[in-house]
């Protein structure tokens, strides 16, 4: 049986295709302005991929900042419920799900079925979020990619305040004016991210295994930064930005399989 | 005739103005619903709650502080704005710091003819709340009575009770309709009737409202009910929010905030002295948080509605910086999960992010339906 998930993101899609339960198909590129059509692209790619036919795909439930611009999607989901899910498949024993996307944070606590108990979002603010990171390597004249890695060489740990993602960017400028090292300010924006994320889990309280997905869980500086923060072990899975959309894919291949047939 | 509450709420200025016209009477504009709207009747005045319209301002910068709730500038806004240019008088029976902040600036900056702080206890809990509130209410009623020149009666009071019961009365056979499989009526429509008639004439509002009781008794409802909801909060009119949650698969049956169930739930019982009497109710009736100890008397009223109307979740939706209800949240989520009931905290601000909240609200919605989602 062909199911599929698809996480239309503020900056990315993401799909995911299983074959009875198994994944054997993705596919992930920038939104861009068509997100319909970014979407229908994806969807096929991921199908070929796993070497199916779009007629058979049973079941294709979609999530993430656009889940409506999907028209062929079967069911949509929140972003909160697909991160659960999609961590549950990957790390069973995970009970706190934080995920990062481009625009949004989440702390999502959950059960071992991986059911949604408790739940937070970031607020109006882009502080704790991707974007952030996007626009301080910007600042420091950096490829977004090279700012973790710089940040573990880091020495000294300097306080800086991510309130906003605009004055945190100034507060950057300062920090480069005093003659601070590269290293220590990328440790310095990955520590504050990671701060406004803890406290944003804490709100929820955390219970281990903490699994963190998202696309800037690729960031191997900010999750340092939160291990440190969150003061335990924070497991990462490989490919972390397609765990929403591997949540929506089985959330589809147990509605369908509910369903019979095969 | 439930547009006609939808109707008074978007054209509450023409409403008032209207009135103001055709009776040649006195509109005063008041800013929380404690304000003694018996008394007011009794004179010939026209009450009106002052709210907010849901707009970003940049008008009430220099008078309250960024801090304050979004609510209470929103109102100084409408008044800096001149919205209420009609307004013969303002008057606040004293509730939190913020609304208070509100009213004392509309009254420096703002030219009105009269202005009344009527100072509503806080500690309503204390045995000496309502002998002070009803020699408030008599130093209102004096104050009154010189403004328009005329003498308010026992015979006045009792009226000014009896329109305001009745009101109350026939509000509450609507929210009893609410308890049913099928509600027949949306809590957005409740909230547009119980904002409304804070808005117009209570005889003009209990005519209609009389109607739409008939109204509903008969209408099948053709809209699916979804998950049982209640909410929460201050004062909650954003309609648009109100309108996303029932859009998504859901129903709010109940409320407890004071554009809702507060505002209306309790009667005046007219037994002898009528200032006493109208003083026991606001004593008495379900509490504002500002007011609302040693004891937290919200909690097992808020308890006993979710029990009745058959609540499954409840959003708790509160002005942003507004400390009294903050204070509250924790210890009703902590009551109302005891009993199974999943919650959802948010804040408001003069406008909401609707797309971010329709996610949360839709999470809450996936935990109410997890059983049959795996």
């Amino acid at each position: 049986m062909i199911t599929a998930g698809i996480d239309i993101g503020a900056k990315t899609v993401k799909v995911v295709v299983l074959k009875d339960g198994k994944v054997a198909g993705k596919a992930i590129d920038l939104s861009g302005f068509d997100q319909r059509g970014t979407s229908d692209r994806l969807f096929r790619k991921a199908l070929a991929e796993a070497g199916a036919d779009i007629k058979d795909v049973r079941m294709i439930v979609a999530t993430g900042a656009g889940k409506g611009e999907f028209p062929h999607a079967n069911d949509p989901v929140t972003e909160v419920t697909a991160d659960a899910r999609g961590a549950n498949v990957i790390h069973p024993k995970g009970r706190t799900v934080i995920s990062v996307g481009a625009e949004e944070g989440r702390a999502i606590r959950t059960d071992a079925q991986g059911r949604v108990v408790d739940f937070a979002v970031n607020e109006k603010c882009a502080a704790g979020a991707g974007a952030f990171t996007e626009s301080m390597a910007r600042a420091l004249e950096l490829k977004v990619e090279d700012l973790g890695p710089l940040s573990l060489q880091s020495t000294n740990a300097v306080p800086m305040n991510a309130q906003c993602a605009v004055f945190a960017e100034s507060e950057v400028v300062s920090l480069v004016h005093a003659g601070t090292s590269k290293q220590d300010i990328s440790r310095a924006i990955h520590d504050a991210i990671a701060s406004r994320i803890s406290s944003m889990a804490r709100r929820i309280s955390v219970e281990n295994d903490v699994v963190l997905i998202g696309g800037v869980a690729k960031n191997k500086g900010f999750v340092e930064s939160l291990k440190r923060d969150l003061a335990t072990e924070v497991f990462v899975p490989q490919d972390p930005e397609f765990i929403s959309a591997l949540g929506a894919a089985h959330i589809a291949f147990e509605k369908a399989s509910k369903q019979g047939g095969n | 005739m439930l547009e006609m509450y939808k109707e008074w709420f978007d054209a509450r200025h023409e409403y008032a103005k209207e009135w103001k016209e055709k009776s040649g009477g006195k509109v005063m504009g008041y800013f929380c619903t404690y304000a003694p709207e018996e008394i007011m009747y009794a004179a010939g005045i026209l009450p009106v709650r002052i709210l907010g319209s849901h707009e970003p301002q940049d008008v009430t910068e220099p008078h309250i502080f960024a801090m304050f709730c979004p609510f209470c500038r929103d109102c100084l806004a409408q008044g800096l704005k001149g919205r209420y240019d009609y307004l013969d008088g303002i008057m606040i029976s004293q509730s939190c710091l913020h609304i208070r902040q509100a009213f004392t600036s509309w009254k420096m900056h703002i030219p009105t003819q009269y202005s009344y702080y009527l100072p509503m206890p806080m500690k309503v809990q204390s045995p000496r709340a309502l002998p002070y509130l009803r020699a408030e209410l008599e130093n209102f009623k004096k104050s009154l009575e010189e403004w328009t020149g005329n003498k308010i009666t026992d015979d006045d009071l009792r009226n000014g009770i009896e329109l305001m019961n009745e009101n109350r009365r026939l509000m509450h056979q609507v929210y009893e309709m609410r308890k049913k499989d099928n509600p027949p009526i949306t809590g957005l429509d409740s909230m547009y009737m119980v904002v409304s008639s804070q808005m117009t004439h209570k005889q003009e509002h209990s005519r209609i409202t009389r109607d739409v009781i008939n109204e509903l008794g008969k209408k099948e409802n053709g809209r699916k009910t979804g998950e049982r909801l209640m909410i929460i909060g201050s004062e909650d009119d954003d309609s648009k929010f109100i309108q996303m949650c029932e859009s998504v698969g859901a129903t709010f049956v109940i409320d407890d905030h004071c554009t809702g169930s507060r505002y209306f739930w309790n009667e005046v019982e007219p037994n002898g002295d009528p200032l006493t009497a109208i003083a026991k109710r606001y004593i008495e009736r379900p509490p504002c948080p500002s007011k609302d100890w040693e004891e937290r008397r919200r909690i097992p009223h808020i308890l006993q509605l979710a029990a009745d109307w058959k609540v499954k979740g409840a959003v708790l939706i509160q002005q942003k910086f507004c400390d009294p209800h903050e204070l509250d949240t924790p210890a009703i989520r902590k009551a109302l999960e005891g009993k199974g009931i999943k919650t959802l905290f948010l804040e408001l601000d003069v406008t909401v992010p609707i797309g971010q909240f329709r996610t949360r609200v839709e999470a809450l919605l996936e935990m109410l339906q997890e059983e049959d989602l795996f």
